[in-house]
């Protein structure tokens, strides 16, 4: 099986995020890492290509920082990377990028392609639903299992409330992987090593320009929520006060 | 309580070096890069030989990312820098050059300038920095530069093998087991250590080792030496309305909280401007010396008594903490400079106690030991080379030692030689000793000062009033005010320090009972004041003899190594816990 993980590099979950002048985004010095569901795609990838054979390959977009994400997934067992560098595919949207990703990966003949279920800092979960539309291939989301079938693949999605879907699919086809669908392997020291030595293919964004346009969704502003306490303390007897708390709850919060 | 130990009785993956550095701080990013331009110039020089390789010189660095454990004032010395790389300030990330500097002496309610600036503190032509970001530039230089960092990967274990003499030598290193859960038990992605087989393991752990401290006590180290003296640095780096702390003004204050009988001081530092704001960055930090008397002091608490004085208050009002952290720091002196260099092995920067605490400064030698090792590495490896050797002559490692003591790092240590002893007996003895060394080139009235390690120097806590007395601002947990000051645990988010929860506890004591029944009796529980980091605490337990019994945060800690320093029975060793772990001091 031949598999592309769309890896992406974003800020550190917990880490303090700053405005940018322009209150559009937020400001480049902060700790990045990489994408929490992708680290996931990443490693039902290599389990994949462990019991099937094949290879793995993970791309990314935006500037010369990000190669980090794809130098841990080599040193994971990825076995080579095409990295889109460039300042600008930061801003791209989600139909962009996989525009993008679509261009660049046009020669090659993939049977799946793993994305993570959504971004820790964007939460679109748009980008690999649009890519599957671009390649004119089947997709599904919310992924937590994979089975190879005489077919294509088996897969199970989480719905809510407890629920699952089993699928059967077609390949070529692009799955958005959820995270916790198995357990993360660590780096080795070998694995570091023998990282260096992978193929990294570089793609200028000068190379997949043409296909992309302007971007259909843009963030007008951004802004820290204001954050607002209020408190009402209830009298009455023990009844009494249980009796406005229902009232309180169930009609001026409506929560139950 | 189940303690961290590398797995036992398992296959470990053996991985063959020439030479590895354990710690990616400043004196290691400065080995290996010192190391790649030796190799680099040779193979130039020798077009038609076979080349030396770089492809095994590992660094290895416990942290998730280059630069993300280093924690410093920072104020860098340029010196060293200008030797390794002549054009390094055209491109390392500097915040302001020096050019304002004071001294104030603070009371409980007033403070004054000293007249003059005394001439160690004399900072003009050192530059502001942030040590994170330098060191991430540097490790990207190491990289470019062709050598491996395993970021991620901390240094467990030193490996020995028989030398040259039969005597052992060391051989190596083991790198920490990976998905192991609070049990001791392997997970299902569990990764054993590897053993990585060095020819020279050069160590830069920075202050209080782990793997110096079992080589220290593995050869003695120490038996000729001063005993170490340490000092806890705890420091928040702030935004602040421009005009207060000018980007390049540095301040050093002296005094309160501290009282003259405990050794320490506080530095503010006036650094970049921030982008879109009209605030610059302020650092500002305590250091108090871990030779406390009352067992309830608590270095947190001094940076937060030393807030609220009204000489830093009005600096710091309006501004807001981005940052917290907190590292001890070394600083007794060239007396307590243990060997640095053995069959095998060398010492550099912070582990070999390379600070020179009359200035507060250690970078620019942590950088220029690195070099020196670098170069006596360098030797061992072409001689190798040239033999076809698998192995390094302990002779040429050794040579390391006689650089340092011809280097300016010996000159400018010797100096300062007998500096923070002069202060065992306070502050005006200090000053009094300190003006006596200045007249004689460092001597003082001793060619050399004697030294006590500054846990024993902690007093029972039946023997301090109640109250902490002129203390009392030292003393006990912090409250905070949420805006000014900061209580413990709401300092410690901001040091963004995280740790797998589901691994074995990596602050390792060797007896809890001691803890539970004559520490809680003796001297209260110190634990739960020097950490920085809310580590230690005293929880309620009726089975316990005292009703409490001591429990482990040990998700917060910073690796400051404090506890593996103070604590009066010297039962605690830190050890590190899984890689990838610990603090994340961005920007600091």
């Amino acid at each position: 099986m031949k598999i592309l993980v769309c890896m992406k590099q974003v800020p550190q979950k917990d880490a303090p995020l700053k405005l940018n002048e322009a209150g559009t985004w937020i400001r480049e010095e902060v700790s990045y890492e990489v994408n929490e569901p992708d680290a996931y795609a990443l490693e039902e990838a290599l389990r994949q290509k462990e019991k099937h054979t094949g290879e793995v390959v993970v791309i990314t977009s935006g500037p010369a920082r990000s190669q980090q994400v794809l130098r841990e997934a080599l040193a994971k067992g990825a076995d080579r990377a095409i990295h889109l560098e460039d300042d600008a595919f930061v801003g791209l949207d989600a139909f962009n990028t996989a525009k993008a990703f679509a261009a660049a990966i046009k020669d090659e003949q993939f049977d799946l392609i793993f994305t993570g279920l959504q971004s820790d800092d964007y939460g679109f979960a748009q980008t690999g639903v649009i890519l599957a539309e671009l390649l004119g291939w089947a997709h599904a989301t919310i992924i937590m299992q994979i089975e190879k079938t005489e077919a294509g693949i088996r897969v199970k999605r989480e719905l809510e409330a407890g629920y699952f879907q089993y699928v059967d699919m077609p390949t070529p086809a692009v799955l958005t992987i959820q995270s916790g669908i198995n357990k993360l392997r660590y780096a080795t020291l070998i694995g570091i090593k023998n990282a260096k030595n992978k193929p990294m293919r570089k793609v200028a964004m000068a190379e997949v320009a043409s296909a992309i346009g302007p971007n259909l969704q843009k963030i007008e502003r951004l802004y820290v929520p204001q954050k607002s306490k209020q408190t009402q303390l209830l009298e009455g007897s023990p009844g009494e006060i249980a009796k406005k708390l229902v009232d309180k709850l169930r009609n001026e919060l409506r929560a139950i | 309580m189940i303690f961290r130990k590398p797995v036992p009785n398992i296959d470990r993956p053996q991985m063959e070096a020439d030479v590895v550095i354990v710690g990616g701080g400043p004196a290691g990013m400065a080995c290996a890069l010192r190391l790649a331009q030796l190799i680099d110039e040779w193979n130039a020089r020798h077009p038609y030989d076979t080349p030396i390789t770089k492809e095994n010189i590992y660094l290895l660095e416990k942290a998730r990312e280059a630069g993300a454990h280093c924690l410093s004032g920072a104020l860098l010395d340029p010196r060293a820098m200008d030797e390794l790389l002549p054009n390094w300030k055209d491109e390392a990330p500097i915040d302001a050059a020096v050019h304002k500097e004071a001294v104030h002496f603070l009371t409980s309610g007033s403070s004054f300038q000293l007249p003059m600036v005394p001439p160690p503190l004399q900072d003009h032509g050192n530059y502001v920095i942030s040590l994170n970001r330098f060191v991430k530039w540097m490790a990207q230089k190491v990289e470019d530069a062709g050598i491996t960092i395993f970021t991620g990967f901390a240094g467990t274990e030193v490996l020995y093998a028989e030398g040259e003499d039969g005597k052992p030598r060391v051989s190596g290193v083991r790198t920490d087991d990976k998905g192991v859960d609070k049990h001791m038990q392997p997970k299902g992605n569990f990764e054993p250590g590897y053993d990585l087989q060095a020819k020279v393991t050069i160590l830069a752990e920075g202050v209080r080792g782990s793997l110096t401290k079992q080589l220290t006590a593995k050869f003695n180290l120490n038996k000729d030496a001063n005993p170490q003296t340490y000092g806890t640095g705890v420091k928040e780096l702030w935004e602040v309305p421009a005009g207060r702390v000018e980007p390049g003004e540095v301040i050093y204050c002296m005094g309160y909280p501290l009282t003259s009988n405990e050794y320490g001081g506080a530095w503010i530092y006036g650094s970049k401007p921030v982008a879109g704001s009209d605030t610059n960055l302020v650092s500002i930090g305590y250091v108090t010396d871990l030779g406390y008397a009352d067992p309830r002091t608590d270095p947190q608490k001094v940076l937060q008594s030393f807030k609220q004085h009204s000489f830093v208050r009005r600096l710091l009002t309006g501004g807001k903490i981005v940052r917290y952290g907190a590292k001890a720091l070394t600083y007794g002196g060239w007396w307590a400079v243990p060997p640095v260099a053995g069959d095998g092995w060398m010492l550099i920067g912070e582990s070999a106690g390379l600070l020179n605490s009359a200035r507060l400064k250690g970078i620019h030698l942590g950088i220029k030991s690195g070099m020196l090792a670098a170069e006596s590495a360098f030797e061992a490896m072409k001689q190798a080379h040239q033999a076809s050797s698998s192995t390094y002559r302990s002779a040429t490692i050794g040579e390391y030692q006689n650089r340092l003591e011809a280097s300016w790092i010996k000159d400018e240590l010797w100096r300062q030689r007998n500096f923070h002893q002069g202060f065992e007996h306070g502050l005006w003895a200090g000053m009094i000793h300190v003006g006596l060394q200045d007249l004689t080139g460092g001597r003082g009235l001793w060619e050399r000062y004697p030294a006590k390690a500054g846990h024993e120097k902690m007093q029972p806590l039946a023997s301090m009033p109640e109250d902490g007395g002129t203390r009392a601002a030292i003393i006990g947990a912090a409250k905070g005010d949420g805006s000014l000051t900061f209580d413990k645990l709401t300092d410690v988010y901001y040091s963004g320090t995280k740790h797998d929860d589901d691994q074995p506890a990596h602050l390792v004591i060797h007896d809890t009972d001691i803890c539970n029944t004559r520490c809680t009796t003796e001297f209260g529980n110190p634990c739960e004041r020097f950490c920085p980091a809310s580590v230690y605490e005293m929880v309620e337990d009726a089975s316990a003899p005292n009703g409490k019994r001591i429990s482990l945060n040990a998700a917060n800690c910073v690796h400051c190594k404090t506890c593996d320093i103070a604590d009066p029975y010297q039962i605690i060793t830190w050890v590190p816990p899984e890689g990838g772990g610990g603090p994340n001091y961005e920007g600091m």
